[in-house]
């Protein structure tokens, strides 16, 4: 096993539109170990979410290196990226995006219809008890509150058994208690189950409860913070 | 859960418009097969009334061919009149196996059909006449007593909607003349289900047509010599000799023409529909477009998307080709009264041939639509990137 699950060197990514460039990471080199509990924090457009997608998989840097549990990103067709996304990584994201004409039960199923590794499941609605929300599983998003829909979707992310959890400002919609919680349970499956987690905030209190927070500023790292525990 | 359990509930989302749009592909289908059928189930039922007939040829005075043909067929009344002796010459011809005269008259009976009136077939004949229709035979009563007698009998139908039976008494109207009903017809399928049969004479005496006959039915030794009889009784001015399967040819020739136009419409129908699925699964990927991203974002392939979007077509397609075959074979007959209604000549029997082959062939045929009409679509929905969904948190 690698002494990484993320490894980036001289990462770079520009979006170009007709009239400007903009360069949204600049050469970022960076190791996260197995098992880490990171956060990457920074005001807005510092590049922490476009950090999030190049590890992602759902965007290609414009340079650099990128490894990804062993895998190269960049040397990756589309349906490759679609496997490594479904069966190595989960994502949360800010507005949750979860589907509205399925369930809480349903959307946490919905990654096992695309994963062809059926082995490699946990239950869904053993998940959705752990998340708390084992009254919930035949609500809608609509009948569900904002810390609950932010619940199934780590419930969704988690499905396939991922190695890496990556979350982009999942607290960016919740109140105080709620964002809490969800860093409550993302040291608890951190530690219990190794997941390496990388979180996007702006919360600093919450960064603190990580291992290590990772400023970033205008696409560059500006610090890298190891906390000691 | 699967894609396919995924796609029911997309569709299912938007309840009315899939169901319209099942209802489009269900119109084209149902067309599809009511005019296949059609087609199948008229020349079936055109070969069969013209067996039945028993006649090959018929001899009548001289004039349209086909509109000659289709009167005989149809047991109507309205024909030239031809003189009693041409039979007479015609009979010793070498060629002739079965030889029958025939006299059909038309009379308007307002007591008809419960009182809103309609007209009566009576076709005058002689015992020659059984000879040519092997089909036909006196289910009750017997033949009549004599040539010029007072006497019926009934076609199958006639019988039916009259309720009269054997002995009792019928009226020609207008005439001053009461029949007894002597016998009944078997149900022939025909057109002269519905005739009431007189003996020749009493017939020309009667309508006051002595010596005159509208047609004369013929069965030859052999078919082939056909031209041959025809050129021997070339000379008769007044008459001409019609060959039934010539007369066949020439009415389906006419129904294929009619098939062509209406295949277009059917055609035209089934664009339609195609463009109804592309456009109702279209719409409902661009309303997606989130939901598409975030299915791809959590580890859904391009082939996924693709199939998924491909599955709510088929199921649109599949659900509007059940249920257009259950239109067609249930509203068929409908058609068929239509179809009756507007065609010169239909035949007796179904017209409306709806196999088993003909439902596999159009269900068939709308699967492979579906899978057509789904390709745009799933293409457009497969090549949405995620990022783009994504990319809103930043």
């Amino acid at each position: 096993m690698k002494d990484f699950a993320i490894k980036t060197s001289k990462l770079k990514k520009t979006y170009s539109s007709e009239s400007e460039k903009i360069v949204a990471l600049k050469e970022i080199d960076l190791e996260i170990k197995p098992g880490e509990f990171v956060t990457i924090m920074g005001p807005s457009g510092a590049g922490k979410t476009t950090f999030l997608n190049l590890v992602g998989c759902l965007d290609k840097p414009t340079s650099g290196g990128l490894d990804i549990l062993g895998c190269n990103p960049m040397e990756l067709n589309e349906g490759k990226l679609s496997r490594i996304r479904v069966d190595k990584i989960g994502f949360v994201f800010e507005d949750f995006l979860l589907v509205s004409s399925l369930n809480a039960l349903e959307n946490v199923q919905l990654p096992l219809i695309f994963a062809k590794n059926f082995k490699n499941n946990t239950n869904p609605e053993t998940l959705l008890k752990r998340v708390g929300l084992e009254h919930r599983l035949t609500h809608f998003p609509n009948e569900l509150s904002g810390g609950e829909l932010q619940r199934v979707a780590v419930a969704r992310a988690l499905v396939n058994n991922p190695q890496i959890l990556l979350a982009d400002e999942p607290t960016g919609n919740l109140d105080t208690k709620n964002a809490q919680g969800l860093f409550d349970l993302f040291r608890e499956l951190n530690r219990e189950e190794g997941l390496t987690i990388v979180v996007a905030t702006h919360n600093l209190r919450l960064g603190h409860s990580t291992d290590r927070i990772i400023h970033l500023n205008d696409g560059r790292i500006e610090q890298d913070e190891r906390l000691v525990k | 859960m699967k894609f396919f359990i995924l796609a029911y509930k997309n569709l299912k989302r938007r309840k009315s418009r899939s169901f319209l749009t099942i209802g489009g592909v269900a119109v084209a289908v149902a067309v599809l097969v009511c005019l296949l059928g059609f087609n199948a189930g008229y020349q079936e039922a055109l070969t069969s009334d013209i067996d039945k007939m028993g006649y090959q040829v018929v001899v009548t005075a001289k004039g349209c061919p086909y509109e000659a043909a289709t009167m005989i067929l149809n047991g109507e009344a309205g024909l030239k009149f031809i003189d009693e002796d041409i039979y007479k010459q015609i009979t010793s011809d070498p060629d002739i196996d079965k030889i029958t005269p025939l006299l059909a008259q038309l009379a308007y009976d307002p007591e008809k059909m419960e009182g809103k009136g309609g007209f009566t077939n009576y076709l005058g004949i002689e015992e020659s006449y059984m000879p040519l229709k092997p089909n036909v035979e006196i289910i009750t009563g017997e033949w009549f007593s004599g040539n010029d007698v007072n006497e019926a009998i009934l076609g199958y139908d006639a019988a039916e909607s009259e309720k009269k039976s054997v002995g009792d008494k019928i009226s020609i109207p207008g005439k001053d003349i009461t029949l007894t009903i002597v016998g009944v017809f078997n149900r022939t399928g025909s057109q002269e289900d519905g005739t009431v049969f007189l003996p020749l004479k009493t017939t020309q005496r009667i309508f006051d047509i002595e010596g005159k006959l509208t047609g004369i039915g013929i069965k030859l030794k052999k078919i082939e010599k056909i031209s041959e009889f025809e050129e021997r009784l070339y000379p008769m001015a007044s008459i001409q000799v019609i060959s039934m399967s010539q007369v066949k040819g020439t009415i389906l020739n006419l129904v294929n023409s009619a098939k062509i136009l209406i295949m277009s419409v059917a055609f035209i129908a089934i664009f339609v529909a195609i463009i109804g699925v592309i456009n109702t699964i279209l719409m409902s990927v661009f309303e997606r477009t989130q939901e598409i991203g975030i299915m791809k974002a959590i580890g859904a392939s391009k082939l996924d998307i693709f199939k998924l979007i491909w599955i709510e077509t088929l199921i649109i397609c599949t659900l509007g080709g059940v249920f257009g075959s259950l239109v067609a074979i249930f509203g068929g007959n409908l058609t068929e009264l239509l179809v009756r209604k507007v065609m010169p000549y239909a035949p007796g029997g179904k017209l409306l041939l709806i196999t088993p082959e003909l439902l596999l062939f159009s269900f068939l045929g709308v699967i492979i639509i579906g899978v057509i009409s789904g390709l745009y679509p799933a293409f457009r929905a497969a090549s949405m990137r995620p990022i783009e969904v994504i990319r809103s948190g930043e």
